[in-house]
């Protein structure tokens, strides 16, 4: 068995030869060999496919020269597996004759090396009667009656997909990598070249030189379907450039989401997906009626974060009756029956005269009691709306992320970008560096109001900006000077986030660091806008829940 | 790269606030500069690297003044068929490192980023993107790139033309060294130069090519030549000047001014002691702002830098009478093409040249295809017997190296070089580390 990764492998002319070719799906929980081998900021793709070569039985693995990660892949193999068939198939990016005319020679060249390698022969008659057997495979599956979502950008695995299907949307298509189906072209006079005219002729990978194409085709796609998920790979930037072009023409929902390939992401890439699907079906939703008949209803929402998890419970008329916010412990579920209990208590209600439970947040899934759950952003969308309804942008920024979010007027989520797997500018990253400067995380913001000198924090990654306070604080630097600086390191990213989502006023601020003076100032100063905080900035998403919890009872 | 603090300051605001109302405030902080090197050339460095930096100074800053006079490449784009049309070849690795005079790259790179640009992409690329889309810099006519050596070349000028409307040529460079290779690639030149000719409305003189190419290969001799005298005695330096010496072998090459600077600093070197110090030969790009790395290694009589893999990444001569041919082979040839093992070999083939004591690999945020093989290379270097020290940072954006992180791993690796010689204590090292050098010195050497 013989293994390939890209779309421009001539897979057929191995079968042919009758090798089984398998495309490497990399599905892995770490890069243990990948961190020995390889340098780490290295595209999560290659590194994935290095941990599952090295842990499978491949005679061989056929790569092409698609980019700069995976060349450097082609030399760790070939070190790695001497008497393995590793080769690399230098691929033209120009479809034009001179480019077809190279890639049959260097296909020719690759099949002669792989008959001295595997005493098989490759007889060009049966290829060809091989290629003609092949069905083209089907493109395009829109279907009516259903969400249809399209996939654009580096290659995804099925975990995309899988988490689509779960929730009810169809994927109408896939244009990344390996999602189209395989182009033949059978020229029976001139077996090869028509081939390699063929291979080099499927739909552009952003490494041809001809990817301008992909515009067209894109505008075209894209018209049929109701959004589209831009895949990037982490430390795969190729893709990321078309995005950014796409995103200022293609008049479409556009969620961009990045995977690294490995299961531990697992969680957020479901959020964002989720997210996204609710925004697009949110004017459809109709509401359930399920009201009980004695008079008063009351609802409650529930939003399990990774530092506190709170719940508020509103009545009919949208009027919050009792809101308690509890600190997450280590699980989840026990943070949730807490938080449950004291509010109950609070409002002075029993458990079954809550009508409808909607849960969020990260940990929303593992709620027992809830009836339903959603992600944190439609809901911190909807309570913000419900909280100041002129706010057009919300910062979130949480225990373990950030995240901006655009409405529209009617409160409905129009867009919004997420921090990526890291703590940098999140809540977490001001718990470390107020431990590091030991005060408490409420005194951090106090402290910095009072700053004299301003210092700045250059690192992006939170673990070296604490070695950054570390070395401030040996160079004798005063605490509210740092703390003043880390809080404008915050502000730095958050107003990335904030401007790629769209700068339109008003702001308002949500999640625990919102309560913290010091961040807020330096937001307002980046953004020069002022931000809106209600007054328990932490149950925004809680309260959101609980309007979601309502419109289900059709209040 | 040094201009009046004030007025670098000045700048950066001006164009943070207003970016596209400060170009001519810019220009003209390059042209002053330029004047700056000419008039007051920078203390503690040798001539030969002070007249290198008034070339580099002159050459950008001229440029950019004529916008009519230069298109954009990458460094490996054949400034040799440019030169043939009295046409420079401004690199956007270069023009960035001369945006971050003014330092300018963390508000370009954040541009980009946050226009979507992925935040792991090499930041030599992130700040000409953000430099170019948030209309701080002024774009030319037209604009060649090679696909050596990174996947950001035609990603980045592709972007570029959609966005900015600068069409350009795109020389697809095979991964594999043999004929078929050299042809499709010669083929291309020829198709960029026809359509030189078009865009320009000049003619084409083939003989001007030949003896373009005559000068180089004179260049890379009297270079390699220069290389062996500077593993030899102490010629004061910084990394910076190392960084112009590869822009001047990959822009100015072909050019009797650049041959000239060489035969000079030759000649030149004579006039100074012999080293006795450790010989460094780095590998791959030089982070010219970084602390740590500027205290070791500017004008410093215990380690000298005796040359760089980027500055001579092609190393044979080239055959004047198929001078198309000739270009593609150098390209194709270069130690950033193909696999791995090829530049270890030609990494290794310098170090047989010039015995260094020591390699380091400076790994650029965002470069795979260089940082993805520096374990092979140590391998590779290991067997030869030479110590080798792999720093992880970024060439252009601070925030990306950490100086406690280099710093540590850069006096743990010279404490080991050092436990190899008799007769050095730490306290030593540490009082020289700055690489002062005596007045009787600097007279000799200005």
């Amino acid at each position: 068995m013989l293994g390939y990764i890209c779309k421009y492998a001539p897979v057929e002319v191995f079968e042919s030869m009758g090798v089984q070719m398998e495309r490497i799906e990399p599905d892995v929980t770490n890069f243990n060999q990948a961190e020995i081998r390889m340098h780490p900021n290295i595209c999560s793709f290659a590194k994935g496919v290095l941990e599952e070569v090295m842990s499978s039985d491949y005679e061989g693995v056929i790569l092409t020269t698609c980019c700069d990660s995976i060349r450097r892949l082609y030399d760790v193999l070939r070190e790695e597996f001497p008497d393995k068939f590793i080769y690399m198939l230098d691929t033209p990016r120009i479809t034009k004759d001179a480019g077809i005319t190279l890639y049959e020679q260097r296909i020719r060249t690759m099949i002669e090396e792989f008959e001295k390698f595997s005493g098989k022969t490759f007889d060009e008659e049966k290829f060809c009667a091989y290629l003609k057997e092949k069905e083209e495979a089907r493109q395009y599956d829109v279907k009516d009656n259903a969400l249809n979502i399209g996939i654009i950008g580096a290659r995804a695995n099925e975990s995309i997909k899988k988490i689509l299907a779960e929730n009810g949307a169809n994927v109408a298509f896939d244009l990344t990598c390996t999602g189209l189906g395989r182009k033949i072209l059978v020229d029976e006079k001139d077996v090869l070249t028509g081939y390699a005219r063929g291979l080099l002729s499927q739909f552009p990978c952003m490494r041809m030189e001809q990817a301008a194409g992909r515009d067209e085709l894109i505008r075209r796609s894209a018209g049929s379907v109701d959004g589209i998920i831009y895949h990037t790979v982490q430390f795969c930037d190729n893709y990321a450039y078309e995005y950014a072009w796409l995103k200022e023409w293609l008049d479409r929902p556009l969620l961009l989401l990045e995977t690294d390939y490995t299961r531990q992401s697992g969680g957020q890439v479901r959020t964002r997906i989720e997210a996204f699907l609710e925004s697009l079906t949110a004017e459809r939703k109709k509401p359930e009626r399920k009201r009980k008949e004695d008079g008063t209803m009351y609802v409650m929402g529930i939003d399990s974060g990774s530092t506190s998890t709170n719940a508020v419970i509103m009545d009919q008329d949208r009027k919050i009756k009792a809101f308690s916010v509890v600190r997450t412990g280590a699980k989840s579920g026990v943070s949730a029956d807490k938080v449950l209990h004291e509010v109950l208590e609070k409002a002075g209600l029993k458990r079954e005269d809550i009508s409808w439970i909607v849960s969020t947040g990260y940990g929303r899934v593992s709620i027992e009691f809830a009836d339903e759950n959603v992600t944190e952003i439609s809901c911190h969308g909807k309570g913000a709306h419900y909280f100041n309804p002129k706010i057009r942008t919300i910062l979130d920024i949480g225990g373990q992320d950030s995240k901006a979010i655009r409405l529209s007027e009617s409160g409905e989520v129009k867009d919004f970008v997420m921090n990526d797997k890291c703590a940098a500018g999140t809540g977490r990253f001001l718990e470390m560096i107020a431990r590091t400067l030991e005060v408490s995380l409420d005194e951090l913001g106090a402290i910095a109001l009072t700053s004299k000198e301003k210092i700045e924090i250059t690192s992006m990654c939170s673990v070296f900006a604490e070695s950054e306070v570390i070395s401030l604080i040996a160079n004798n630097k005063e605490k509210a000077d740092i703390a003043d600086g880390v809080c404008h390191a915050i502000a730095n990213k958050a107003s990335g986030l904030l401007r790629r989502v769209g700068m339109e006023p008003e702001f308002m601020m949500t999640g625990g660091v919102a309560k913290n003076p010091g961040v807020v100032r330096a937001v307002e100063e980046k953004i020069g806008s002022k931000l809106y905080i209600c007054e328990e900035p932490e149950i925004v998403g809680a309260a959101g829940a609980a309007i979601y919890a309502l419109e289900k009872m059709g209040a | 790269m040094w201009i009046a603090d004030k007025y670098i300051d000045h700048v950066k605001e001006e164009t943070t606030a207003h970016p596209g109302k400060s170009w001519d405030q810019m220009l003209l902080g390059f042209k002053l500069n330029k004047l700056r090197t000419k008039l007051l050339p920078k203390k503690g460095i040798s001539k030969g690297y002070q007249k290198l930096e008034t070339m580099m100074m002159t050459f950008v800053a001229d440029s950019l003044a004529r916008p009519e006079s230069y298109v954009w490449g990458n460094i490996f784009s054949p400034c040799e068929i440019m030169e043939c049309f009295g046409l420079n070849t401004l690199s956007i690795e270069c023009l960035s490192c001369y945006f971050s005079g003014y330092h300018l790259e963390d508000f370009f790179i954040d541009y980009a980023q946050n226009t979507g640009i992925a935040p792991t992409l090499c930041s030599y690329h992130k700040t000409f993107v953000g430099a170019i889309d948030s209309g701080s810099v002024p774009v030319p006519q037209y604009a060649v790139t090679t696909s050596l050596s990174c996947d950001g070349n035609l990603n980045t000028f592709r972007y570029l033309e959609k966005k900015k409307g600068v069409p350009f040529t795109f020389l697809d460079v095979p991964y594999r060294d043999d004929e078929a290779s050299v042809d499709y690639l010669a083929e291309q030149l020829k198709e960029f130069t026809a359509e030189l000719e078009r865009r320009f409305g000049k003619s084409f003189d083939e003989e001007k090519l030949k003896n373009v190419i005559r000068i180089e290969n004179e260049t890379r001799k009297e270079l390699m030549h220069f290389f062996k005298l500077q593993s030899e005695r102490y010629y004061p330096g910084e990394l910076i000047s190392h960084l112009y010496m590869m822009m001047g072998m990959h822009l100015l090459i072909g050019k009797q001014e650049f041959l000239d600077l060489i035969r000079f600093m030759i000649k030149d070197i004579e006039n100074y002691p012999k080293f006795d110090g450790k010989k460094i030969l780095w590998v791959h790009l030089l982070p010219f702002y970084q602390e740590t790395l500027q205290s070791y290694f500017n004008s410093n009589r215990k380690y000298q830098i005796i040359a760089s893999d980027i500055i001579i990444d092609s190393m044979e001569e080239m055959d004047e009478t198929k001078p198309f041919h000739a270009l593609a082979k150098k390209i194709i040839r270069n130690l950033y093409n193909g696999s791995y093992s090829h530049r270890a070999d030609m990494v290794g083939k310098l170090a047989d040249t010039l015995h260094p004591d020591a390699v380091i690999q400076f790994c650029h945020w965002g470069c795979k295809q260089s940082s993805g093989g520096s374990l092979l290379l140590k391998e590779k270097l290991n067997e030869m017997d030479i110590p080798m020290l792999i720093l992880d940072g970024d060439g252009i954006d601070r925030r990306n190296s950490h100086d406690g992180q280099i710093k540590t791993r850069l006096e743990a690796f010279l404490e080991m070089l050092e436990n190899g010689s008799p007769a050095e204590t730490d306290e030593d090292a540490g009082k020289n580390s700055r690489g002062q050098i005596t007045e009787e010195e600097q007279e000799r050497a200005c």
